[in-house]
């Protein structure tokens, strides 16, 4: 009986025929990082390999220009 | 001669020399016969974190095609620097002139907050009026 529907999984980047994932591009990359800052894993959302490997280096470069945080416990 | 994206953070408190520094370093490409593709001023912008105790940095966004040699002059430039708190450059595969998905957000937020307030208070405003009479009414009965 626990087994409701489930929304099904999907990979934006696909849909959408991405080329690039832009590391400046903060309004898509906040819908990748958990409140803590963590890159949430392709297993939650349905991310295809190829994107979660871009969308990785993407947010690291960010967190780099200190654009997005590295956790949310800074100073 | 590549394809590379420059991304540096200027100290708050020099954020007036910004101009100059672009400056600087658009004739050092364009003297080593480079190019400058793209140039985006994002001004001073709220850091995610702190970096050495500073909370705001002045960010430049520059997209140019030049040679390796101009390239670690350039970086040279950014370490010897007090001002330049942190930069990254990253290479691409081509010229990149869009405007960027910050810079186009910028120009939204300008536009934005004032029309959320101007769609809520007429809203609200005839709703309260008409549930205060009612409420007023069922009180005297």
């Amino acid at each position: 009986m626990a087994r409701f529907f489930r929304r099904r999984k999907f990979c934006r980047f696909t849909a959408e025929g991405v080329t690039e994932i832009d590391y400046k591009d903060l309004d898509t990359l906040k819908g990748y990082i958990t409140e803590t800052g963590k890159i949430v894993p392709s297993r939650i959302t349905g991310t295809k390999a190829r994107y979660q490997r871009q969308l990785a280096t993407a947010i690291k470069r960010a967190r780099y220009v200190a654009l997005l945080p590295y956790t949310d416990s800074h100073q | 001669m590549r394809h590379y994206e420059i991304v540096f953070l200027v100290h708050p408190n020099q954020s007036e020399q910004v101009p100059a520094m672009v400056d600087r370093y658009t004739k050092l490409i364009e003297e080593a016969e480079g190019k400058i593709h793209r140039l985006e001023d994002w001004g001073r912008r709220h850091l995610a974190y702190p970096i050495n105790k500073i909370h705001k940095a002045h960010y430049v966004l520059m997209n140019v095609e030049c040679a390796q040699e101009t390239l670690d002059e350039l970086t040279n430039i950014f370490r010897y620097n007090d001002a330049v708190i942190r930069n990254m450059v990253v290479r691409r595969k081509d010229a990149v002139t869009e405007v960027s998905p910050i810079k186009a957000a910028e120009g939204r937020e300008e536009r934005r907050p004032r029309r959320e307030e101007r769609s809520e208070k007429p809203a609200e405003a005839p709703a309260e009026t008409a549930e205060a009479p009612a409420a007023d009414e069922a009180a005297a009965e």
